[in-house]
């Protein structure tokens, strides 16, 4: 039986990007960071402020930062995404009728304060995308409404019309979860996905759209039914001829997550082969979030390697 | 150019214009002037003293705002002499028989009147006093007598109170202006019903407001103009989210002005109007004004003053500066004013509007998450004295020897004696207090065990406060056992509800039909 290669622990592992952030922020190297950023494309910065809000005391970091330059753009984002991080892990990714309301407190809160700093810099930067994708994660957690996301969606497109973070972030709350509706997760997965030339990362937001009903079913057997109906099954697979399985297909900083969802959903539909050539172009990487309504993610995604590759034929 | 003269010891402008004089007499009287209880005095006395001219076959009207009351006429020289002459015999002599029937009038121009949450932006802002008086009904015309009407008319429409002007090159000969003498009242301080700044309160639908309170000077006038700019561009054009769009501008009497600004939506895109408003107004503070922006709202402004006849246009205004101490300035001092305005001028106003703000969201969102603090629903403590348990088992009354407390777990309302600016009084034993900072309390008797006496209340709240209004229908009232919940509504409802616009659009508006 053949055997994927070992899983890299590191979801982070395949990007250099990320690589030199850290260094950067282990260093409190400033110059290295606005540098890092600079160089990057509006994906990848936004993926970077992802990353360095996760990092731990990056707060004071940015504050020190701030206190030499009040005005620094990139320390006011930086502060944005690390506040809303910390707001989110206080929330915690439960239902809300399982969170105890000194958290909401908290994490309402910190969405608040992050807000607040980032009003300022979509003010004074229209163009900064980072920012505006943070807001539209500030928006669903403070349920600000669904006009005022998509307002802030619009804001960005405007400036950046295939922003995937952003994208992604209004996917979630377009959600009935977060007082959206299936209608609108399809027409958005689908118009984002027609906007964006082949090949580009976009097609995910359907095979995304389709994840998202496992909260409907609750269980695998029901997730699995509704991707294998042909339908969309069909819609499905046709999102990846048009992304990852399409040539113009780039590993740019977030393919390992594309990739990862395309290889989770293709397991639920126990399609094996298709399931085994995402596995095979992750190679060692792989993102266990996209794996956390199984269970534990990194279990949960070592096995669906491992059936893949067992079940998928070799190539 | 704005002449300065004296007719019968009233200051007097004069402005050249073409056609009919048109003249104004306006005293330095309104409702902000009144007391909640004695709420359309000024308003009552006005419509008296146009009361007795009839049919008139030129233009006349009179006016009642929060700081100013006047008499409007146009026509020839001989109407413009008789009408000011009239109106001056009738404030002297106010034909107080006629009370009962303008009373019954103003009843019907109140119900017509627009209400709305625009109208209640003063009480939040000030309370049930001074400037957010405007807001409330006129609660005092059941109770106001002859001799109410004939004291404010003695004290408050004097020669020493007002300002008369009038378009043409001369006075109109044989003009008198016969009134008593008086003094000139200085404009009531304004009361802040805010502990915090920026604020903002919750009411109506598809509706965003600001409110902001900034020093007078052209460059806020410049950034009336901006901030219009602004708003239309970014939530009709670019968001396509209203329809209406506006901002306004008003001298408030004291050195400040009021910056008002509103825009519209439908009811299910409101959040993102919120949204897309409160960005607009931040990419002003943070100080992103283009110079072309400035440019073009000071070229309006300069273009209204272009206009041959803007002295006579600007007349009104004027005399209103009079009345308050202002300076009246000539047209070179107004264009060097907007000529200088420059765009860190505006940045200036723009900080200052932020930081004063009041904003208006529709009922069911919130603004805290942009940094306005919520303005007081409730009161901060409670009184002590004897309680009376609501029969839904979860309110509870208190009435004490200083105030009464209506509480429903956190939702406090307390009015004390001393700070009730009408208790309202119902036949069939309700009452109603409103305090000066707009809070409500209202008690239904039957609602509560052991029923309370409210006879105390009666004494405590000085006899100058209270409102007596008619019956209400048997199916008003409620009866004892009460419909469930209902005590808890009335508690949340603690701000008064009932407004009287006086016309916070067409008062304050620069372009309301764009």
């Amino acid at each position: 039986m053949p055997l994927p290669p070992p899983l890299n622990r590191d979801p982070e592992a395949a990007y250099p990007e990320v690589a030199a952030l850290r260094v950067a922020l282990r260093d409190h190297d400033w110059p290295a960071l606005r540098a890092l950023f600079a160089d990057a494309d509006a994906a990848t910065a936004s993926h970077l402020a992802d990353v360095a809000g996760e990092w731990g005391g990056v707060e004071s970091f940015l504050q020190l930062r701030l206190r030499a330059d009040p005005e620094c753009q990139l320390a006011r984002t930086l502060l944005g995404a690390a506040l809303v991080r910390a707001g989110w892990r206080i929330r915690t990714g439960a239902t809300a009728d399982r969170v105890s309301s000194d958290r909401f407190s908290r994490f309402h809160d910190h969405l608040r304060r992050a807000e607040q700093i980032l009003i300022d810099v979509t003010a004074q930067w229209p163009d900064d995308v980072t920012a505006w994708t943070q807001r539209i994660s500030t928006a669903r957690g403070l349920e600000l409404g669904q006009a005022e996301a998509r307002r802030r969606y619009q804001r960005l497109a405007r400036h950046r019309p295939h922003h995937l973070p952003a994208q992604l972030a209004l996917l979630q709350q377009l959600c009935p979860k977060w007082g959206g509706d299936w209608s609108a997760v399809d027409t958005f997965a689908r118009s984002c996905t027609e906007a964006a030339p082949p090949g580009a990362p976009q097609a995910v937001l359907v095979a995304q759209g389709h994840l998202e009903r496992i909260v409907e079913y609750g269980d695998l057997r029901g997730i699995g039914d509704h991707l294998r109906s042909p339908d969309v099954a069909e819609e499905i697979h046709a999102a990846a001829d048009r992304s990852v399985r399409h040539p113009d297909f780039t590993h740019t900083v977030g393919w390992v997550s594309v990739r990862s969802t395309f290889a989770l959903v293709f397991h639920l539909m126990a399609e094996h082969r298709a399931a085994r050539e995402q596995f095979d172009a992750l190679g060692p990487y792989g993102t266990p979030s996209v794996f956390r309504y199984l269970g534990d993610p990194v279990a949960r995604l070592g096995q669906a390697r491992t059936e893949a590759y067992a079940k998928g034929g070799d190539r | 150019m704005i002449r300065q003269l004296e007719v019968d010891g009233v200051p007097t402008l004069l402005a050249p214009a073409a056609g009919p004089v048109r003249a104004g007499l306006v005293f330095r009287v309104g409702v902000a002037d009144e007391t909640l209880a004695r709420r359309g005095v000024t308003h009552l006395l006005e419509h008296l003293a146009l009361a007795p001219l009839g049919l008139l076959d030129h233009d006349a009207n009179g006016m009642t705002e929060a700081l100013f009351s006047s008499f409007v006429v146009r026509g020839g020289p001989e109407e413009v002499v008789a009408f000011l002459n009239t109106v001056c015999g009738n404030l002297c002599e106010p034909p107080t028989d006629r009370i009962d029937v303008e009373r019954e009038i103003l009843g019907v121009e109140e119900s017509g009147r627009p209400r709305g949450s625009l109208g209640r932006l003063p009480l939040w802002r000030h309370g049930a006093r001074d400037h957010g008086l405007v807001s409330y009904p006129e609660y005092g015309l059941p109770g106001i007598t002859g001799d109410d009407v004939r004291e404010w008319a003695a004290s408050r429409f004097t020669r020493g109170n007002a300002v008369l002007f009038l378009t043409g090159d001369e006075v109109p000969r044989g003009l008198r202006l016969p009134l008593p003498e008086g003094e000139r009242r200085p404009v009531p301080t304004p009361s802040s019903a805010l502990p915090h700044t920026p604020a903002y309160f919750s009411d109506g639908a598809g509706l965003v407001a600001l409110d902001a309170v900034v020093a007078r000077r052209a460059a806020a006038v410049v950034y009336a103009g901006v901030l219009e700019r602004e708003l239309f561009r970014a939530l009709r054009q670019e968001e396509g989210l209203s329809y209406q769009v506006a901002t306004g501008y008003q001298p408030l009497g004291d050195a400040t002005a009021s910056l008002r600004a509103f825009a519209d939506s439908s009811p299910d895109r409101q959040d993102a109007l919120l949204g897309g408003f409160v960005d607009t107004l931040a990419t002003l503070r943070v100080g992103r004004i283009a110079r072309a922006d400035r440019d073009v709202a000071v070229a309006r402004r300069l273009e209204a003053l272009a206009h041959p006849e803007a002295d006579a246009d600007r007349l009104p205004q004027c005399a209103r500066d009079l009345l308050t101490g202002a300076p009246v300035r000539d047209l070179d001092e107004l264009r060097a004013e907007l000529a200088a305005v420059t765009v860190d001028d505006l940045r200036e106003v723009a900080r200052e509007a932020a930081a004063s703000a009041l904003l208006l969201v529709p009922a069911g969102l919130r603004a805290d998450w942009a940094g306005f603090s919520a303005a007081p629903t409730f009161s901060e403590d409670s009184v002590e004295g004897k309680a009376h348990q609501g029969r839904d088992d979860h309110s509870q009354l208190i009435v004490g020897d200083d105030g009464v407390t209506v509480a429903d777990g956190e939702a406090v309302a307390t009015v004390r004696y001393a700070d009730c600016a009408a208790l309202l009084v119902w036949p069939d034993g309700a009452r109603r207090l409103i305090g000066h900072d707009g809070i409500v309390v209202h008690v239904e008797p039957n609602l509560f065990e052991p029923v309370p006496d409210l006879a105390v209340v009666d004494q405590a709240v000085a006899a100058d406060r209270h409102v007596t209004l008619p019956a209400r229908p048997d199916d008003a009232i409620p009866p004892p056992p009460p419909e469930v919940g209902r005590l808890s509504r009335m508690v949340r409802s603690v701000r008064e509800t009932g407004n009287t616009v006086t016309a916070w659009l067409s008062a304050t508006l620069l372009d309301p039909g764009r």
